[in-house]
């Protein structure tokens, strides 16, 4: 059980990659996150049950998710609505695209092939499929961040996050930043999207409430634990921060509360874990006995 | 990376994945030893009508002599429509190696049949398994996977509304655009309906939230209002009545739950019903006297007559001499 709930925290953990990218380095809460996740989902699911290949489906799923974050780029930029309405409008409007790509509100994968199967030759003990191929997902994604990221390209995109005027003045187009990074961080919570679909068995146009908690529970959980981090060692930091969100809900779960109230639960997890920072600095100014 | 605690962190999960890796091979085939039958059941959302099915089914089982925690350990999870839950919730009813899983509502009985095709599921309250993909065929499931349909009885129900309203023309079916149940449903309503004269006019909503707008603009284009059996629906009926009620507009249902909250008249499943028969099958199977692969899915092919006084009379509707009769009460 315990080997399921980590493979399941990497698949979310790309969700929380892809968050990172807008809400930590944009400083943008991009609510397009709750209609990306599911469509990737969705039109990975319906490839898949139209025959095609889950290797091809799942990268549809991702394409997917990009469109929507390029939509919701360009209302920002080029519309001028605020970044949370245009994420809203996308992510709403994204509920009738998904009805319209499914004609249906759920569709199943039973008895479809799904991208884990691939490693069905390898006889591995249950789950161990959905690790391996989590795992090099996550690794190739974390790759490929880190050498955007070193690039000029990727230099720029974080001095438009760090100051946007100052980017500006560099002849940075700082438009064209934020466009890319929405399409970025879309197109990873797409795939993810497409991932957890998979491994969950089929597509919900419902399945996007709420994710964005999960995906910003990793970013923090990442961030109180480790402190202070290069770029790389937070992208990792996301990664187990995610691992450890799946395993204290499976912790509340075990423990047989009441599962009704389990989104209460997790906001308190989640509270608290905000909260601890503000506690232990306020501790350390007191001992320190000097106010800043 | 010089970051010890995450050198650490990162070590500790590779160490728990090699243990859980070279251990659990060993594991799969073995069986715990158990004194009594365990039952899991995940559910997908609480309503009225849902937790009638679950009451329904423990009553049923309790009759057959597998009371919860004497001689039956129930688990019960609900995911309260939280789909990111299922499959967490899930896993942990299955760890307790169960005899039977039930799933109550498509989203959790989907998410049980992709974690195992071995411990037997029943399904509580699915329209049409094999549309959602869950079994191969209603008659003859063919898998670990075997239950009760909650397709309600459609041609009594557009019998009845002819009968309560004989000036009736225009239909309107207010429905959820996100549910796979309603869906179906709607689609057979519409078939029969029109067979038998009538318009149907559709008024999909995305959310609760649309409910009250979609009610005022439908109650000016209709005769009546039909409802399937629909999660979004069922939990913003209040609205619906509300805004028909002003209009003098009957409301139709499918639920025999929603009769009592403001519907005019249904012929419904009992929601109880239905859980009594997923109960039934449930200790069926920890009998031993069926086997999910050739058990056919349980459909209701009639069901109670439902009216309701109250509105019957607020609305002036005459409900005809041989119809009192039938109802139940």
């Amino acid at each position: 059980m315990i080997t399921s709930t980590i493979a399941q925290g990497l698949l979310w953990s790309i969700l929380g990659l892809g968050i990172f990218l807008t809400y930590r380095i944009l400083n943008f809460t991009d609510l397009t996150t709750e209609g990306s996740f599911p469509l990737g989902g969705v039109v990975c699911v319906t490839a898949i049950t139209h025959g095609i290949h889950p290797i091809i489906a799942t990268l549809l799923g991702m394409l997917a998710g990009m469109l929507a974050g390029l939509t919701t780029g360009l209302l920002y930029t080029k519309g001028k609505i605020p970044v949370i309405l245009s994420g809203i409008l996308v992510m709403s409007a994204l509920n009738s695209v998904m009805l319209f790509i499914m004609r249906t509100p759920n569709l199943s994968l039973l008895n479809q092939s799904k991208l884990f199967d691939i490693l069905d030759d390898w006889h591995l003990p249950p789950y161990f499929n959905v690790i391996v191929i989590g795992l090099f997902i996550v690794i190739l994604v974390i790759f490929l961040l880190m050498t955007f990221l070193n690039t000029d390209l990727g230099q720029a995109y974080i001095a438009t996050g760090d100051n946007p005027v100052m980017a500006k003045s560099l002849g940075i187009y700082t438009d064209r930043m934020t466009i890319l990074g929405l399409v970025i961080s879309n197109g990873l919570i797409g795939l993810s999207g497409a991932l957890i679909a998979q491994n969950e068995g089929y597509a919900d146009v419902n399945k996007g409430i709420g994710v964005i908690i999960i995906g910003l529970a990793s970013i923090i959980l990442g961030e109180l634990l480790f402190g202070e981090l290069t770029m790389l060692e937070r992208f990792i930091a996301i990664v187990v921060g995610s691992v450890i969100y799946q395993l204290l809900i499976l912790i509340v779960i075990k423990l047989s509360l009441d599962t009704t109230y389990l989104k209460f639960y997790s906001s308190v997890i989640l509270g608290v874990c905000l909260i601890i920072p503000e506690i232990s600095r306020k501790i350390k100014q007191k001992q320190g006995g000097h106010r800043v | 990376m010089k970051n010890k605690k995450l050198i650490v962190a990162v070590g500790l999960i590779m160490f728990v994945l090699i243990v859980n890796f070279f251990t659990s091979q060993k594991d799969q085939p073995q069986v715990k030893h158990k004194d009594i039958p365990e039952v899991g059941i995940l559910q997908y959302v609480s309503h009225p009508a849902l937790d009638k099915i679950y009451e329904g089914m423990i009553d049923e089982l309790a009759k057959e002599g597998f009371i919860d925690g004497e001689t039956i350990s129930i688990t019960k999870q609900n995911a309260q429509a939280d789909q990111s839950k299922l499959t967490n919730m899930g896993q942990q009813l299955i760890s307790k190696h169960p005899d039977v899983l039930v799933g109550i509502a498509t989203p959790a009985a989907q998410s049980l049949a992709n974690q195992t095709t071995d411990i037997p599921i029943v399904l509580g309250a699915i329209s049409d398994p094999k549309a959602a993909g869950l079994v191969a065929s209603n008659e003859n499931p063919g898998g670990n996977i075997t239950g009760v349909s909650d397709q309600a009885p459609v041609e009594a129900q557009v019998a009845l509304m002819k009968q309560l309203v004989p000036q009736l023309k225009t239909v309107g079916v207010l429905y959820s655009s996100a549910e796979d149940n309603s869906l179906s449903q709607v689609n057979r309503f519409t078939d029969i309906a029109k067979k038998e004269g009538l318009q149907v006019k559709h008024y999909p909503v995305p959310s609760t939230n649309e409910i009250a707008q979609m009610s005022q603009v439908m109650t000016k284009e209709v005769d009546a209002i039909y409802i399937p059996t629909d999660n979004t629906i069922a939990n913003g009926f209040q609205t619906v009545v509300s805004i028909a009620d002003v209009a003098n507009i009957p409301i139709f249902p499918s639920v025999d739950t929603m009769v009592d909250e403001g519907g005019v008249a249904t012929v419904g499943i009992n929601q109880y019903d239905l859980g009594v028969e997923t109960g039934r099958m449930v200790s069926d199977l920890l009998n031993g006297t069926i086997k999910t692969e050739d058990t056919p899915i349980y459909i209701f092919e009639t069901g109670d007559i439902i009216i309701n006084e109250e509105k019957v009379n607020q609305l002036d509707i005459h409900v005809p001499v041989d119809l009192q009769e039938e109802v139940t009460k």
